[in-house]
């Protein structure tokens, strides 16, 4: 009986682990439809022809969960990434014990959500170390991104968005859901150069504070993200 | 099968109170506290780094300044006769130190509550330019490289490279076991033997539950609200307090209620420290509160206390002192 029961769990176990597999999901940063290189200078406005470059760019991916249709087929486990473009290593993410099923739709936020703010001091992706926590007002930021263009009248041209902020009215936090047409690994482009051109630099250059203006930035932000 | 289920059950209740209670007693006295031990169990060795780092200037971009810098424990954590913080190179900050006790309790942290969770608070003053000015990046790399704390990291976690993560929960650790309830207050509310108040301090106590408890609320002493307790605006600083972080107009000039627990050694009052004394406090409250529009409402009525009065809440005030908790030797740093 005891064997019986051992080779049954070991037989369940095997099985489950044929049918499991790791899925990789791809965040590629572009600008005009190439890949972002940092610190590269690029023209936003062909018209205005401003010299803008990126000098950084780090933004928190969460939550991330795959549908078919309404279904509910995977949900990654401890799902907190932190994107970095001084490291591309880091645009991929390996989802594991991912099940054999269909799906057409992903689903992940942008930033980190109230609950997990509320935990106190993480690690991993998520330690303050990765200097993406604000210490004068406690929070993660959801997105930053900071550069240089002649568009910005600030010192040495510099704008810096840190968009976050994790409570009421000020949530920023961005739900992402995107429709995915095959089964292949997905690649999302993050195309930088449309949130700076919407944004207007003119005018917005410098948030680092939670806010309302953060609040519809990050909706802005959340829209740059697409299936290549 | 249902018994077994509500023993087993019952076990690990008492196991995972065990736990606690070793190293975390609630005082008879007290609620339960508010830090969600669950996500940052404590252990001697993480409460043993974490004095280690609160008592180390290393936290400090020059390695001069420590958290005891500025919360000595003699006198509360606090620093007495500065109205408000020192940093390193002789810069001057614009809020007075607050005294560390009972944190555990705590909502929210700073006097604006820019921080609202104990294991994130010392961020504040580690990379705020006025006290430590430095990064907690910079401060996990030095704290790698220093053998003494490679061990220290190592008994606490079974890692001997320190982490930003790791750093500031033995940080939190040391914070939450600084519980001050052995003040002859305490003492009596619990109707321990030999302890009573005098006739002065018990009308002193009538006196406060009447006019102080709304806001500095028994046990602790705080209802750990934000309130506008009727102070003029400090022209140079023009700090206007709880607005400052939530960005709400109704919020201006309100600040942190602060706990009056060892209050007669956590001279200067306010979160300016505008007040060398309690008999000037009293004044405010009863001779100048300055109307505004989001002064307290418990303020609109003017508080009437006569000479007699104020001695004797004075009186009461000063049982909230606990020289227990003032030298207890845990709270002293160790020689490594």
């Amino acid at each position: 009986m005891k064997h019986s029961i051992i080779l049954l769990v070991l037989f369940i176990g095997i099985k489950l682990n044929a049918q499991t597999n790791e899925f990789l999901v791809k965040f590629k940063p572009i600008v005009k439809q190439q890949e972002l290189k940092l610190n590269e200078s690029f023209n936003l406005f062909y018209i205005l022809k401003d010299s803008t470059q990126i000098t950084k760019l780090k933004f928190y991916i969460s939550a991330i969960q795959l549908y078919n249709d309404k279904e509910l087929v995977y949900t990654e486990k401890n799902s907190y990434h932190l994107i970095d473009a001084s490291d591309t290593n880091s645009y991929f993410i390996n989802l594991k014990a991912f099940p054999n099923k269909a799906f057409n739709n992903i689903k992940f936020n942008l930033g980190i959500d109230s609950a997990t703010n509320a935990k106190g001091a993480l690690g991993g992706a998520l330690d303050p170390t990765k200097g993406m926590y604000w210490a004068w007002h406690s929070g993660y930021i959801n997105f930053k991104l900071e550069g240089i263009s002649n568009l910005c009248n600030t010192r040495n041209n510099g704008f810096e968005f840190h968009l976050g902020g994790f409570s009421y009215p000020n949530n920023s936090l961005q739900t992402i859901k995107l429709d995915v047409s095959n089964n292949k690994a997905i690649i999302i482009n993050v195309d930088v150069a449309k949130f700076l051109a919407e944004v207007g630099l003119g005018k917005t250059n410098m948030i680092m504070t939670p806010s309302k203006t953060a609040v519809e930035l990050s909706k802005q932000a959340a829209g740059i993200f697409s299936i290549n | 099968m249902k018994k077994l289920f509500v023993i087993s059950a019952l076990i690990i209740i008492v196991l995972s109170f065990k736990t606690i209670d070793d190293l975390f007693v609630v005082p008879k006295n007290f609620p339960k506290p508010v830090y969600d031990f669950s996500n940052n169990p404590l252990s001697a060795d993480k409460i043993a780094l974490g004095k280690a780092l609160f008592y180390d200037p290393i936290l400090s971009k020059d390695n001069t300044i420590s958290c005891s810098s500025c919360h000595l424990s003699y006198t509360a954590f606090t620093h007495t006769d500065h109205n408000v913080s020192h940093g390193i190179d002789n810069r001057i900050g614009v809020r007075n130190a607050p005294a560390l006790m009972n944190l555990a309790w705590n909502k929210h942290f700073m006097w604006d509550g820019a921080v609202h969770q104990l294991d994130m608070q010392a961020l504040a003053p580690i990379s705020n330019h006025d006290e430590m000015d430095e990064t907690i990046e910079n401060v996990v790399s030095k704290l790698q490289q220093s053998n003494k704390y490679k061990q220290l990291f190592y008994k606490a976690f079974n890692d001997s490279n320190a982490t930003g993560e790791h750093t500031l929960k033995s940080i939190a650790q040391f914070m939450v076991t600084l519980i001050s309830a052995n003040s002859k207050y305490d003492k009596v509310i619990r109707k321990e033997t030999g302890y009573s108040f005098t006739e002065n301090e018990l009308k002193g106590y009538n006196l406060f539950k009447q006019n102080c408890a709304s806001c500095h609320t028994e046990p602790l002493f705080t209802n750990n609200e934000f309130e506008n307790n009727g102070l003029t605006t400090d022209k140079f600083l023009n700090d206007i307090g709880r607005a400052k972080i939530s960005q709400n107009p109704n919020d201006s000039f309100k600040f942190k209620v602060p706990s009056l627990r060892n209050v007669e050694l956590s001279y200067p009052y306010m979160h300016d420290g505008r007040f060398p004394n309690l008999q000037m406090v009293l004044f405010h409250y009863t001779e100048d509160i300055h109307q505004n529009p989001t002064l307290s409402k418990q303020l609109k009525k003017k508080i009437v206390l006569g000479e007699a009065d104020k001695n004797n809440l004075i009186a009461f005030l000063k049982t909230l002192t606990d020289e227990e908790f003032l030298q207890n030797p845990k709270f002293q740093p160790e020689r490594y």
